[in-house]
């Protein structure tokens, strides 16, 4: 067994790591071994991707990691907490404070209004929204003129930037996107990838994205490679050339690949 | 073979996957169809009782020979009887007669049945279980029903009042026939039981039992009548009972030879060919009635299960909009779609009609097995008489209104464009469509509706209750119709208001208000069919309620006493008077005094007196008596207006003994009109007077049993005495309004809970088509507590407006209807009967709350990870 820990390069502390965590759906014959046994560290104030083939296993990876699916074995952390062992309670909890969320499909509720939409998760913990934090995220991402629409009259890269805005309200230790852009054209992708990389760069936060497209990864500051559920490769400072190389790699069963400088 | 049919193909495997969503609609079918089930059943069940009393009563018959005419006035006579008594093969000839009297043993008893000492055991219903038959005309044998009611045993002697009409009294055609014939004389007769008998097979239940006297007896004392009995019908027995249902030829001949004599249309028949044709008689008319006025109720059950269905396949149909377009797209055509969802509502339809009907064949026969328990005082059948009337109407009822029911979700589904399926999928929403056409007709019917509720109302209070009640039940209806058909387009605005203060409470309260609103077409239609049943109810309890108080006022206006007994005559006053206020029960007592007097200048007056003091504890107006003092009469303001005197004037009361002046007190009590005390009566009445009691009883005993226990104690004091009890009479009006109410309400209830499966039904639906979205909300950190929390709220908002507005309507309703009808007997006291609405409201809103459990469950239950999955 591959006992690699994948580790951020130049990291300071990690925001959450996992530890052989293994994820299998069904019993016997009928068996997958959706994430067979991963270690992986991703950094604090980092825009990490998760990047593979499809059926690869990385929603799943990300669904353990956030706490929203439970692992077969293994351990996962969100800074010290160890989530496999939280109960629905504190998981909720959690997901309150400490992890925020961007969905392929938006997934706003279509009876509230943008800013209803972006507040909702504070006033479901029950506390009360930060003005200035509001209008932060706001002006970061370009929705001053939208916050009194229903999501059926946003574009969908409007829609996408208000979940965006949801996911950070509560300022959360970080946030996961599983294939942000996947419903949008390339231009509004283009548009909420450059939004999600300010978040990190200029408010400090910390963003784990899954994605399959190699131009998409090239935003992030480190792309993590994975196949047949197990981590294949670390990519520091991609570029969408390395970003396809690595992908293509893996597609042609080559062995774990590890690119860029290597300290 | 199914690919020859892709509808049924297509059909089936959509109801393969909405097996749990159609459940809940099945079921507020079933229901229906159950209740129209039981309704038939019971009607073959009161047919069937009626068979059996009417069979009953010809006991151990062979053979059955009526006479009828069309003036009613055929009869055998005695001849006739004999001379078909020596019919060859006849055993025994009992002709059919009966006797209706007043028999009492003391101050028990009361009307009841006579039946004469058969000729033959075998043709009475009553079978001697102990001592004797009477052998002459001062003897009886009762039943032990009877016997029970009246205390009495074998070597006890009861009486008999009846009255003897002199000869020539019915024919008589003059105006006074006692001038021309003399009085009737009332008789009592002394009759010893000599005998107890048994009525098996219930052929007098419906009389509460009977009492035998010899068949001379009997007939002198019909003889006595104005109208003497007619023996219409001869009950023979004999020697080898005939085979079969026919009465043989030869048989029939010779009977009607014997019968030659008698004027009219003479029919030989066997027993069980007469007890059908009686029984066809008499239950025609009564069945038709008791089912139309079921029915009616099964019908609203029926339109509220129907609303139910509407909106379960419009969510079905807007949940598959994808599927029907993706149909579409390859090659389905609109006919092909609207056929697949009528054929599946038909499936439905048939599937629970099915379950309906056995559920209510079950049901029925349970109730007809626990029914003994209670003492019904009718002998019911054991078991439950399935006709095919009684399964096949049921079903086709059950698969027509479900299948009606989705005519419109039906033509929803062809309107889905093939390019639906390329969109992105989203909740479905039902856009509420202008529907300008449906506000128009809402609006007309609203407004007129109301008109004619407001026309019929008037007339009822100016005298004209019957077109009232006729104008005011069309409107009603009629605006009834227009609220239900508008609802769409302000129940939700409604619910706004009233979501807007639960929203206060918290986000998952506002989240539920939000999604309550989303779909304000499913919302409305929701509460709309609790909206019908509550209305119903309301406006039967409001009615009840202001019937009940209406009538309490009205009766205490006009008779201020609970009781009151009239001596025959003055030497018995102080022994009837012990006797009624040692009864317990009786609070208090007065002797009130009648004269006729001259009062002013008006001659033969009828005044009434009594001491002030005694008065006052027993009318129910005392403030009216407290304010009679000596030298002073109580008028009514009509009164005094007719006298042409003002309050406290004094107007001259004039006796046999001479005259008074008496100062003029006014009161609004009619029946203390013209009182003044007793010590002025004396003073210029002299002996011309007569006295009753006015008892006032304590409110813990049942007024009709005080009412009986005073009638008892009466009764063992020389004399006669005359019992009025205003009092239970009020007791037996309240009894007769909360059993109808009981009856009504009850029926009402089905609507009511296949309404709130249709509350269930909607939040279900909700749920699974918000599966992404509440795990969204958990993925944003909503508690598994608040997801359950805001379906609670939800359903209890759906709930709670339809019973809000409901009580609102049925009130309107209710006090709309008792003005009409009730105006004519006096002024109408409008009641909120609280209890009822409370009830009402508290039982919706707790339903609510429970029909949110099982789809609360079902959405905590969902994991998160459903809000990241692509469809
Ligand atoms: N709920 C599930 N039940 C069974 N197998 C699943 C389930 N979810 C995912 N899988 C399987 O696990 C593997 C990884 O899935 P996933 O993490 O969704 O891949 P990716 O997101 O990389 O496309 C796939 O083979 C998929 O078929
Ligand atoms: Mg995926």
């Amino acid at each position: 067994m591959d006992t690699t820990v994948y580790l951020p390069v130049g990291s300071s502390s990690p925001a959450v790591r996992a530890r052989s965590l293994t994820k299998t759906y069904g019993t016997g014959e009928a068996a997958v071994h959706a994430l067979a046994g991963v270690d992986v560290d991703f950094a604090a104030g980092q825009f990490t991707a998760i990047m593979g083939p499809s059926g690869s296993g990385k929603s799943t990876l990300m669904h353990l990691l956030a706490g929203l699916d439970t692992a077969t074995s293994g351990q996962a952390f969100l800074g010290t907490t160890d989530i496999t062992r939280l109960g629905d309670r504190e998981l909720t909890r959690l997901r309150r404070d400490r992890v925020g969320f961007v969905f392929q499909q938006f997934n706003l509720l279509p009876m509230f209004t943008a800013e209803q939409n972006i507040t909702l998760p504070v006033e479901l913990a029950g506390g009360s929204v930060d003005p200035e934090w509001l209008a932060t995220l706001v002006s970061t991402l370009g929705l001053e003129q939208r916050l009194s629409h229903r999501p059926a009259e946003l574009s969908g890269g409007q829609q996408q930037r208000v979940a965006i805005a949801r996911a950070l309200i509560a300022q959360p230790d970080v946030v996961f996107a599983d294939e942000p852009t996947g419903n949008l054209d390339s231009r509004s992708g283009a548009e909420v990838l450059s939004f999600l990389r300010r978040s990190v760069r200029e408010l400090g936060r910390t963003i784990i994205m899954v994605t399959h497209d190699p131009s998409a990864a090239a935003y992030a500051d480190r792309v993590v490679l994975i196949a047949d559920g197990r981590i294949a490769g670390d990519i520091t400072d991609p570029t969408p050339e390395s970003a396809l190389a690595g992908l293509d790699a893996l597609r042609t069963l080559e062995p774990a690949v590890q690119t860029g400088p290597v300290a | 073979m199914p690919t020859s049919y892709p509808t049924a193909r297509l059909t089936l495997g959509q109801m393969r996957r909405s097996v749990g969503r159609l459940t809940a609609a099945g079921v507020a079918i079933a229901i229906g169809t159950a209740f129209v089930t039981v309704t038939l059943l019971a009607g073959g069940v009161i047919t069937r009782t009626t068979y059996d009393m009417v069979a009953a009563s010809y006991a151990g018959a062979d053979v059955v020979v009526s006479v009828d005419d069309d003036q009613g006035l055929a009869a055998f006579d005695a001849e006739t009887v004999e001379k078909v008594a020596a019919v060859d093969g006849v055993a025994a000839v009992q002709p059919v007669v009966g006797y209706y009297g007043d028999l009492r043993n003391g101050g028990k008893g009361g009307y009841l049945a006579f039946a004469p000492v058969p000729v033959e055991p075998r043709l009475s219903p009553l079978e001697l279980t102990d001592g004797a038959w009477p052998a002459s005309g001062d003897e009886v044998a009762l039943t032990t029903k009877v016997a029970e009611r009246l205390g009495a045993g074998i070597g006890d002697t009861v009486t008999l009042r009846r009255t003897v009409y002199p000869e020539g009294w019915a024919d008589s055609r003059s105006e006074d026939p006692a001038a021309e014939l003399g009085e009737p004389e009332e008789v009592t007769e002394e009759l010893e039981v000599t005998g107890l008998t048994d009525d098996p097979y219930g052929a007098y239940a419906g009389y509460g039992g009977a009492a035998a006297v010899t068949s001379v007896t009997i007939d002198a004392w019909n003889a006595d009548e104005p109208s003497p009995y007619l023996v219409t019908e001869l009950l023979v027995a004999l020697d080898t009972p005939p085979e079969g249902t026919t009465v043989p030829a030869g048989l029939d001949d010779a009977i009607h030879a014997a019968t030659a004599a008698v004027a009219g249309d003479v029919a030989v028949k066997t027993t069980q060919e007469r007890a059908e044709d009686q029984t066809a008689a008499q239950t025609g008319g009564q069945n038709l009635v008791f089912l139309v006025f079921v029915l009616t109720f099964a019908a609203i059950a029926l339109l509220v299960a129907a609303m139910v269905i509407t909106n379960t396949f419009q969510v079905l149909v807007a949940q598959r909009t994808r599927t029907l377009a993706l149909l579409r797209c390859i090659g389905a055509g609109t006919g092909q779609l609207y056929r697949s969802v009528l054929l599946e509502a038909a499936v439905l339809g048939a599937i629970a009609s099915a379950a309906g009907i056995l559920a209510g064949g079950v049901l029925a026969q349970v109730a007809l097995l626990v029914a003994p328990a209670f003492d019904l005082g009718v002998p019911l059948p054991g078991a439950i008489t399935p006709t095919w009337q009684s399964v096949v109407l049921p079903f086709a009822v059950g698969i027509g209104v479900t299948v009606l029911a989705a005519l419109a979700p039906a033509r929803a589904a062809t309107r889905v464009a093939p390019l639906a399926a390329l969109r992105p999928a989203d909740a479905p929403t039902l856009r509420a469509r202008s529907g300008r056409a449906r506000l128009v007709i809402a609006i007309l019917c609203t407004l007129g509706g109301f008109a004619a509720l407001g026309l019929g109302v008037v007339l009822g209070m100016n005298g004209g209750p019957q077109f009232g009640l006729v104008a005011s039940v069309l409107g009603g209806a009629l605006s009834f119709f227009g609220v239900v058909l508008s609802s769409v387009l302000w129940l939700p605005r409604v619910a706004a208001g009233l979501g807007a203060l639960v929203a206060r409470t918290g986000p998952a309260a506002r989240l539920a208000v939000a999604n309550t609103l989303r779909n304000p077409r499913r919302t409305a239609a929701t509460s709309t069919a609790l909206l019908i049943g509550v209305t119903l109810v309301t406006m039967m309890s409001t009615g009840a309620a202001s019937a009940r108080s209406s009538g309490d006022v009205m009766l205490d206006e006009a008779f201020p006493y609970d009781l009151s007994v009239a001596p025959s005559d003055e030497r018995y006053l102080a022994d009837v008077h012990d006797a009624t206020a040692a009864t317990e029960g009786v609070a208090a007592t007065a002797k009130v005094a009648h004269a006729i007097l001259t009062v002013g200048d008006v001659e033969g007056l009828e005044v009434t007196a009594a001491d002030p003091a005694e008065l006052a504890r027993v009318v129910n107006t005392p403030d009216d008596a407290e304010r009679l003092t000596e030298g002073s009469i109580l008028l009514t303001q009509e009164a005094a207006e007719s006298l042409s005197v003002a309050a406290g004037e004094p107007v001259t009361v004039t006796g046999p003994e001479g005259s008074i002046d008496l100062s003029v007190v006014l009161t609004a009590s009619a029946p203390l009109n013209r009182t003044l005390t007793s010590a002025d009566l004396a003073r210029v009445a002299g002996d011309d007077t007569w006295t009753d009691v006015w008892a006032h009883l304590g409110g813990g005993d049942d007024p009709t049993t005080v009412l009986a226990d005073v009638q008892q104690a009466v009764g063992q004091v020389d004399g006669s005495a005359l019992v009025m009890g205003p009092a239970a009479q009020a007791a037996q009006f309240r009894q007769v309004v909360d059993v109808i109410l009981g009856i009504v309400v009850g029926l009402l209830a089905v609507a009511v809970v296949i309404a709130l499966i249709g509350v269930t039904n909607t939040l279900s639906l909700s749920v699974i088509e918000r599966t992404r979205e509440s795990a969204t909300l958990r993925a944003i950190g909503l508690s598994k507590e608040q997801l359950r929390g805001m379906l609670a709220v939800e359903g209890m908002l759906i709930a709670g407006v339809g019973a809000v507005l409901g009580v609102a309507l049925g009130l309107v309703y209710g006090w709309a209807g008792a003005a009409t009808a009730l105006s004519l007997m006096g002024e109408v006291q409008y009641a909120v009967p609280w209890t009822d609405v409370i009830v009402v409201i508290v039982v919706a809103l707790v339903a609510g709350l429970l029909a949110s459990v099982v789809p609360a469950r079902a959405a905590a239950r969902t994991s998160p990870v459903a809000a990241l999955a692509v469809e």
